[in-house]
């Protein structure tokens, strides 16, 4: 955990590169180092008996990579698939993929250390787990994903 | 990897693998003379040559705490070879290496941990030092306890003869001394700036050139500081040139950008050192006649031996400059004088091996001291002992062999008759070693995988949708031979993975040997079967599930009192079998004890006290009760013993062998014995399927589960009380499992008589499977899933991995065993 909260305070100390999606209408941003590429949808492989936002598998050249659906992850009614629907590739250390099903992939955008800010806590309830800070800048706000906490953490 | 100097990190792994193998062979000759109760002379030698290059190795990686630990066994091997005690407490030695030998394993595998510290082995090496001294002062004619010998250390080094090493010098200099690297002085051009990074880059230039590379500074990295100390002082640089001459390097570092002079301090191998001549071996080279360039010949001699040599000397001596000198060895032969901790023999080997030598002789050394001969003939040379002592006894060993000739320079007869037995031996290794190279696992582990891509790319190839419907004979032929060729490299591959699985067997004996002692109890271990191969990734995991079934069968599988065992008309000395074979795919292991066997009933006793059945007990049959003690934390041990009954043991072998799609079973046989028995797929990776269609889904079944498919036939279903489908074939009744029904797919077949019935064995249990149809047969790789979904159990579902078909599609590739 102590990791994590190196990297948060590296995060929030230096800012960085993070790339923005939009799910319905709020707009999401995970840091660039743990994209690996964006590819459109494609047919996904049924893995039985696992959590229903775990779509499936699919080939990325080779390599079988698990899908999760992020609407159904945030517990959001999921829609059919259309031609702007994405899934962002992560990759974390040790080279384990994961893909991402978005609606829609904004830009990338370089958020300064003045932009963000920490995600609050109120009442012992960690409202915002999966929420690693907050960037606002003159096009509105984002939230900046935990990754790990994401992908992992299930 | 702090613990290690910047630079070193690379030759970890080839440290810890070279360490490993020497102390498990030291492990082996230990065992070895254990049963035969007697050191030859060649087990010491090779204790002592294993000794050495561990304490060398780890104090060329700064180990110190290893290098001390290794040095101070080294001497007292030393004292046993030099003194031939009658060491009447066998049982404290073996006790003392046994113990050294498992600190160092456990050192080294705490030593990729970044965090450990060097554990402290002065404790044990103190042990190790009194036990030296109590040998040293003769040994054992009263069999003292170690704590005897322990309160009596100073009197024993007071008595002790003086030639012996002693036990309280610690020598940490590496075996290579400074004296083989050359050394130079840089200096840069006066403005050139920064002379520390200019220093650098010269290190840099050099550096895949040396096989031993210091600076002085040594900090120019970090320090910039250092760039005054070079600016006004000059960079020294010691180095021992690898494969290139210490010339190359030196005109290397000259090519460097702003380097002004690079003199030369000294050179490599020629830095004498004050050595009475009678502390060297002396040997004479001839060459073969034809041979041509005589002092060329000479050099790569000694460049050969260089490494191996602490002290090496040889005339003519400017064979490296002085064309001329060819003329002289010619006529007059190439005279090596060198002193070596690797022993006259192997150095002689190695000359012996230079291309076109044609004789090497041993030379009369100079000072033919009439010492008191040791017993021991010329293998004492090799000691490595502190210089005067080792240069008494390397004086007089081979004066006492070979006392009758005199001590002219000329040609002396051939070696005495100890060497000549021994060099077809040494020979012989050596040729074996050549023909072996070590791989690391990950390039095999990467070639596997392109091997598996293979496979795949050759069916997106030859079962292309694109060819569909077209007639090609030429192009089938062509596929058929790419894919003869692809299974024979696939074959190839694998090979290269196995290993024999005595290895994994031999550190068994290891173990039995230390339960033997602690638990009095007479067990002999045999192998069967150790030359079966099996894939190394499967070794790796067998070590721990094998140890765990080993300490069972030993602890409570034979009985406790050897009466017991001859009432029941069984010889005293219990038996413990590995034994491994391989059948149709898989390879079994056994562990099989003659032991007083496992009674089902108390087995159930135990299971229902614990409360750990999942059905009534009159359910189950004596297999099924067996099997009961792999569930975690039961042990039918009423009594924990420091090996067993914890109930841990079984519960890890079957997850370690589960982890690489093996099964475990136990069978047993009251007052017969217990065996328990591994079965583990030969190979992990590629796997003979049919692929199955549900749905939109498609899954692998591996062909090995299959027994039959076929329609059903009305008459053939059967239904029982509570609604269970199940199919009788021949007779036999079957439970009927409908994939899309476990696993929740939509879109199949769900009438029984359009879908296919697939009749699976597994574990010893068969079922149908009931799926829409069969898709063909084929050869997938298979792919492990990623971590994400192994967090959901998908293993425990019967989803074993997954595969990439030709079209590029995934396949999920089905483990029978955790369906039915």
């Amino acid at each position: 955990m102590s990791n994590i909260n190196e990297d948060e305070r590296d995060f929030m100390s230096v800012g960085g590169e993070v790339m923005l999606f939009t799910i319905d209408n709020a707009v999401y941003g995970i840091e660039v180092k743990y994209v690996n590429e964006i590819i459109g949808i494609e047919q996904i492989t049924v893995v039985p008996k696992v959590p229903y936002y775990i779509k499936g598998v699919i080939n990325i050249r080779g390599k079988v990579v698990p899908i999760i659906s992020t609407r159904a992850r945030f517990g959001k009614e999921e829609i059919p698939y259309d031609e702007r629907t994405c899934i962002i590739v992560l990759e974390f250390d040790g080279g384990n993929q994961v893909g991402m099903i978005v609606d829609r992939v904004r830009e990338v955008m370089v958020a300064s250390p003045e932009e963000i800010s920490v995600t609050p806590t109120h009442n012992n309830v960690n409202t915002s787990h999966y929420i690693k800070n907050i960037i606002e800048n003159e096009d509105g706000i984002k939230l900046l994903l935990n990754c790990e906490r994401l992908i992992m953490d299930l | 990897m702090a613990k290690f100097e910047a630079g070193m990190e690379s030759m970890v792994d080839m440290y810890i693998f070279e360490t490993n193998s020497l102390i498990e062979q030291l492990d082996q000759i230990l065992m070895k003379t254990e049963n035969e109760n007697s050191f030859g002379e060649e087990e010491i030698n090779e204790i002592f040559r294993i000794m050495h290059t561990v304490k060398g190795s780890s104090a060329m990686m700064g180990l110190e705490n290893m290098s001390h630990l290794a040095h101070a066994i080294e001497d007292m091997f030393f004292i046993i070879r030099e003194d031939n005690p009658v060491i009447s407490d066998m049982r404290t030695l073996y006790d003392i290496v046994f113990t050294a030998s498992d600190l160092l394993k456990a050192e080294i595998e705490i030593l990729q941990d970044e965090d450990s510290e060097p554990t402290d082995f002065s404790e044990h090496m103190q042990k190790i030092k009194t036990y030296a001294e109590f040998l040293k002062n003769g040994g054992g004619d009263a069999a003292p306890a170690m704590t005897a010998a322990a309160a009596a250390p100073a009197g024993a080094a007071s008595t002790a003869p003086a030639p012996a090493a002693g036990g309280d010098e610690m020598v940490t200099v590496s075996v290579c001394g400074d004296e083989s690297l050359t050394t130079v002085k840089v200096t840069f051009e006066e403005d050139c700036k920064m002379e520390n990074l200019r220093a650098l880059l010269v290190i840099n230039n050099i550096r895949n050139e040396c096989a031993v590379l210091k600076f002085e500074p040594g900090d120019i990295e970090d320090n910039a500081d250092t760039s005054k100390i070079i600016a006004e002082q000059g960079f020294i640089i010691h180095f021992a040139p690898a494969q290139t001459t210490a010339e190359d390097v030196i005109s290397l570092i000259g090519s460097t950008m702003n380097v002004k002079t690079c003199d030369v301090v000294s050179m490599g191998g020629e830095k004498k050192t004050e050595v009475p001549l009678s502390s060297l071996t002396s040997v004479k080279v001839t060459f073969e006649e034809e041979c041509k360039m005589e002092n060329l010949r000479a050099l790569m001699i000694v460049n050969n031996i260089r490494e191996e040599c602490e002290l090496l000397a040889f005339t003519p001596e400017d064979i490296e400059t002085n064309q001329s000198t060819a003329a002289y060895i010619k006529d007059n032969g190439f005279i090596v004088r060198f002193k070596s901790d690797y022993g006259d023999d192997a150095i002689m080997g190695l000359i012996k091996e230079t291309a076109n030598v044609k004789s090497v002789e041993l030379m009369e050394t100079a000072v033919a001291a009439a010492a008191s001969a040791s017993a021991i003939p010329s293998e004492a040379q090799k000691a490595e002992a502190p210089a005067q002592e080792a240069q008494a006894a390397q004086g007089t060993a081979p004066a006492a062999a070979e006392a009758p000739k005199p001590a002219a320079a000329s040609a002396n007869a051939p070696a005495p008759a100890a060497q000549a037995e021994k060099k077809p031996a040494d020979n012989k290794a050596a040729s074996v070693k050549q023909s072996l190279i070590s791989v690391n696992l990950n390039k095999l582990d990467q070639l596997l995988n392109l091997v598996g891509e293979i496979v795949i790319a050759e069916s997106m190839v030859t079962s292309n949708p694109d060819l569909k419907g077209l007639r090609l004979d030429n192009f089938q032929k062509a596929a058929r031979q790419l894919k003869k060729l692809n299974s024979e490299m696939q074959e190839a591959v694998m090979s290269i993975r196995m290993v024999p699985i005595s290895g994994a067997f031999n550190k068994m004996t290891r173990i039995v040997r230390d339960m033997k002692v602690k638990l009095n109890k007479d067990v002999e271990l045999v192998f069967e079967g150790e030359d079966t191969e099996v894939d190394k990734s499967i070794i790796d995991n067998l070590n721990d599930p094998l140890m765990h079934m080993v300490r069972n069968s030993v602890d409570h599988g034979i009985e406790e009192d050897v009466q017991d065992r001859i009432n029941a008309g069984k010889p005293a000395k219990g038996k413990v079998t590995l034994s491994a074979y391989s059948s149709s795919g898989d390879v079994v292991i056994m562990v099989s004890d003659d032991g007083a066997g496992m009674d089902p009933e108390k087995i159930l006793d135990k299971a229902e006290r614990n409360g750990v059945l999942s059905k009534p007990r009159y359910e189950y049959t004596e297999k099924e009760a067996l099997n009961l003690v792999m569930l975690p934390g039961f042990s039918t041990n009423e009594t924990v013993t420091e090996y067993s009954g914890r109930g841990v043991g079984m519960d890890v072998v079957r997850q370690n062998i589960e982890k690489v799609g093996g099964t475990v079973s136990v069978d047993s046989k009251v007052g017969e014995g217990t065996s328990f028995i591994i079965k583990i797929p030969l190979s992990l990776s590629i796997v003979d399927g049919m692929e199955v269609s549900v749905g939109k889904s498609i899954f692998t079944i591996p062909i090995s589960q299959i027994n039959q498919s076929f329609k059903l036939n009305p008459n053939q279903l059967l239904r029982d009380t509570s609604g269970n489908e199940m199919i009788m074939i021949f007779g036999e009744c079957y439970p009927l499992i409908r994939l899309y029904e476990i696993y929740g797919l939509d879109g199949a077949e769900t009438d029984l008589y359009k879908g296919i019935i697939i009749s699976v064995e597994a574990d010893g249990k068969k079922a149908c499977i009931l799926a829409d149809e069969l898709l063909g047969e084929q050869q997938v790789v298979v792919k492990p899933f990623a971590p994400l979904l192994n967090n959901y159990n998908v293993k425990q579902n019967g989803m074993s991995g997954c595969s990439i078909l030709g079209d590029g599609s995934i396949t999920i590739i089905l483990d029978v065993t955790n369906i039915i």
